[in-house]
């Protein structure tokens, strides 16, 4: 053991916020959170660790005591223990705690370590048919095969379902019948639930000395409060579903809200004087887990999913989880005023969470399948967790640990969530809604209309221009010509290049010219007026000439540029060329 | 005579005040031991002799914050600062440090559990600055060795890597404080420092 402390002291980051206390990997511990809990049973002020171990299998089921990282009492369970809870029952000196096992319908309460009390679960009504058939099974009226055939007819349509020794008794084997009818016939049948659950409630004082109340969840879809000293039940209530994690708070004199997660996926929140749930959680997959955190509840789902709800069941948030969650326990430190969830992962790794946002991972090095947080020994912060391979790992949060608020999960970033401080809608925009809501065919209508109307003009100008050859690129097939025109200078001369190029694949173009339109009284052009050479296909003819302003008045027009084929009056392309202002003065 | 009055001897501190602080976590028995080393004859004043009885009446509780127990020998003047272990009254123990002419460390060598808590503890001393570079001479005390689940005080330097204290001078003995053994071969190492 000494040698696997010393490894893991050398593998501890130095920045960690856990110190690593203990880690023995074949402790032979198979518990879950529900089972565990941590106590000062000798009242000695160092806190004891309590397992209900589940054992391998059917057999070795035990109650073991943990002080420090030693073992050091184990007590013999009957059967597999579904729960384990520390109580106060009284309050005479010594004050110690008693631990309450909850194991089929019994609840066996120990102190000082030694048995002091079994509670059993009152038992169920029974089907008066099957009291019946089993009477007749007495008086020797019925054979085994007939009884077996009554039975299975109750069975299959009565409400009340059969006792566990009938529901036996149908899956023997025809020769064994006779055996277990004689064993049992004389014994009155009983029907019986078990305990799904179970959690503590003060019973009328806040102390963390205070004398507290149980609380289990049945199988048969109820929820008992028992005296703490009488084992009387002093409240009984109903769900619409069996129980599997409870949370517990408030005082039962006073108020309380028992939390419950049932097997229908559903959350119950039930409350002092209301016999049925006050608020239900609908989750969209299973809860796994569950934690209280101040007035709020925690929960994490089957989806791999932590939610946040309010104690009246209004979402609050949602976390997506990296793996199933395996366990949840909170992490509650009052002397730092510091709450956190712990969820397991099946991943290997324990995540701390403080409402939605990862402030601390903790990597195990096998799976972990129960978590407990608190006073240990002597220190308060104390993290024991156990594993799936029955090993058990004791950590202590540095006292010089800090958590930063901040997510350190990757994703988006927090800006992202933070909601923007939209205004109100104003009246004007009420209206222009209702308005486009209730005329919505009209002006769709209206607005295809018009954009019809803007195509055909649009096309019209387009042919228009192609008729009229008003673009710099020709249309005609025989002479498929591209133009573009570049002014130089700052005035008032200037120099105008235009580019001509014939795109046409082989053909060579010839017999060209071109002329230009522009306003004499500004501009003046040394020949307006020329022919152009050969164009052999895909070159580029620069073609310069120089155009001087007339007007030193700062204005300017547009110079027309036709390309003209001989003998031909239309022109075969145009351009417009918009004229610079002059910036420089007029010569002379 | 105490203890302390043979300490003052060795230390060739004549008529001078020695400071001593005394470390380590809650419960591992500080108090008890500075009860211990305290004079027991009636010489003393009044406060003293309030601890005494206390010391007979084993009736030590848990300090709060700290303690200053101070007592006169013929030719010294000590003031032992007692500090509390508790979690929530550790950070009051850098305060002492430039005070501090020697550190007695208390380690209960049957908390198994927390001795990586007593290990950090003292990492955080050893790395404070007002530590750090002196020569402070350090007694360990590997306390409660009369228990059953005790720890050697082998084990505990190991736990704790004293050997990678290199530059101060410290010693670890086993002791039990409830009967005083062990507490005089500590400070005969004390007395060998100076
Ligand atoms: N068995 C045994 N018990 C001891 C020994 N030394 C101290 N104790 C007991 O340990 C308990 C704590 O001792 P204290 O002297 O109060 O411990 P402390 O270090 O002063 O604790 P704080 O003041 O809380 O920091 C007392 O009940 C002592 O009787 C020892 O050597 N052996
Ligand atoms: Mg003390």
């Amino acid at each position: 053991m000494a040698s696997v402390h010393m490894e893991m002291k050398d593998s501890a980051v130095s920045s960690s916020k856990w110190l690593d206390a203990h880690y023995d990997p074949v402790a032979n511990l198979y518990t879950f959170s529900s089972c565990i809990a941590l106590a000062d049973l000798h009242g000695d002020g160092e806190n004891k660790l309590v397992v209900g171990d589940l054992g391998t299998g059917a057999s070795n089921m035990k109650l073991k005591v943990y002080r420090g990282t030693g073992l050091l009492s184990e007590n013999t369970l009957l059967d597999l223990p579904t729960g384990l809870v520390s109580f106060l029952m009284d309050q005479h000196e010594p004050c110690t705690p008693a631990i309450a096992v909850a194991s089929g319908p019994f609840i066996y309460i120990y102190k000082n370590l030694r048995p002091y009390f079994k509670f059993t679960l009152p038992t169920l009504e029974v089907n008066p048919l099957e009291q019946d058939v089993w009477s007749q099974a007495r008086e020797d009226m019925i054979d085994p095969m007939t009884l077996k055939e009554m039975l299975e007819g109750i069975r299959d349509k009565a409400d009340i379902p059969l006792s566990v020794r009938s529901l036996r008794f149908l899956m023997l084997e025809p020769q064994d019948m006779e055996a277990y009818v004689n064993l049992h016939k004389q014994q009155p049948i009983r029907r019986q639930t078990v305990i799904t659950c179970i959690g503590t409630l003060k019973k009328n004082m806040a102390d963390d000395d205070a004398v507290s109340c149980l609380v289990i969840g049945t199988e048969s879809q109820e929820v008992y409060i028992l005296d703490p000293e009488a084992f009387t039940i002093l409240a009984k209530m109903s769900l619409p579903s069996v129980p599997t994690l409870m949370d517990v708070t408030g005082q039962f004199d006073v108020e309380f809200r028992i939390t419950i997660a049932c097997r229908n996926g559903n959350i119950y929140i039930l409350r002092r004087d209301s016999p049925r749930p006050k608020y239900c959680i609908e989750l969209s997959s299973h809860p796994v887990g569950l934690v209280r955190m101040g007035k709020n509840v925690v929960v994490g789902c089957a989806q791999e999913t932590l939610h946040g709800y309010t104690q009246k069941g209004k979402k609050l948030w949602t976390t997506y989880l990296p793996a199933p969650v395996t366990t949840m326990a909170v992490l509650d430190l009052p002397t730092r005023g510091f709450q956190a969830v712990l969820v397991g992962l099946a991943n290997c790794e324990v995540h701390v969470y403080r409402d939605k946002n990862l402030i601390s991972t903790i990597k195990t090095p096998d799976l972990v399948t129960s978590i407990c947080f608190g006073r240990y020994g002597r220190e308060d912060g104390t993290l024991i967790m156990t594993t799936k391979g029955g090993g058990l790992i004791v950590k202590i949060l540095k006292r010089t640990a800090v958590f930063d608020d901040k997510d350190s999960a990757p994703g988006p970033p927090i800006a992202q969530s933070i909601r923007l401080n939209v205004p109100k809608k104003t009246k004007l925009y009420v209206d222009q809604t209702m308005r486009e809501r209730e005329n919505a065919v009209a002006m769709h209508r209206a607005f295809q209309m018009d954009l019809s109307r803007m195509r055909l003009a649009a096309a019209r100008a387009y042919v228009k221009a192609l008729e009229s050859s008003l673009t710099p690129m020709s249309a005609s097939l025989t002479e498929p010509l591209k133009m573009n025109a570049v002014v130089q200078g700052l005035g008032p001369s200037f120099k105008l290049t235009l580019n001509i190029q014939n795109t046409a694949a082989c053909r060579p173009v010839m017999n060209l010219a071109i002329s230009f339109l522009y306003d004499e009284n500004l501009y003046s052009m040394r020949t307006a007026f020329f022919k152009i050479p050969l164009l052999v296909p895909g070159l580029n003819y620069p073609i310069d000439t120089f155009v001087e302003c007339l007007s030193d008045k700062g204005i300017s027009d547009i110079i027309k540029v036709f390309v003209l084929r001989e003998g031909k009056s239309a022109p075969l392309l145009t351009a417009h060329i918009n004229m610079p202002v002059s910036e420089g003065l007029a010569l002379n | 005579m105490g203890l302390f009055d043979k300490l003052a001897g060795w230390l060739g501190l004549k008529k001078k005040e020695v400071n001593v602080l005394c470390l380590g976590l809650d419960n591992s028995g500080k108090t008890t031991i500075i009860n211990q080393l305290k004079p027991t004859n009636s010489c003393l004043g009044e406060k003293n002799w309030c601890h005494l009885l206390q010391a007979q009446a084993q009736d030590i509780v848990p300090t709060i914050g700290f303690s200053i127990e101070k007592f006169k020998t013929s030719s010294l003047s000590f003031t032992v600062f007692d500090m509390s272990g508790q979690g929530r009254y550790r950070n009051l123990w850098e305060h002492y440090y430039k005070e501090g002419q020697a550190i007695i460390f208390v380690i209960d060598s049957s908390d198994k559990l927390r001795m990586v808590v007593a290990k950090e503890e003292l990492d955080t001393l050893l790395n404070h600055p007002d530590i750090k570079h002196r020569r402070i001479p350090i007694l360990f005390f590997a306390n409660k060795m009369d228990l059953r689940d005790a720890l050697s005080s082998v084990k505990v330097s190991q736990l704790l890597c004293l050997e990678n204290i290199k530059d101060k001078p410290w010693h670890i003995c086993a002791s039990n404080a409830v009967q005083g053994e062990g507490l005089q071969e500590g400070v005969d190492w004390l007395q060998g420092t100076d």
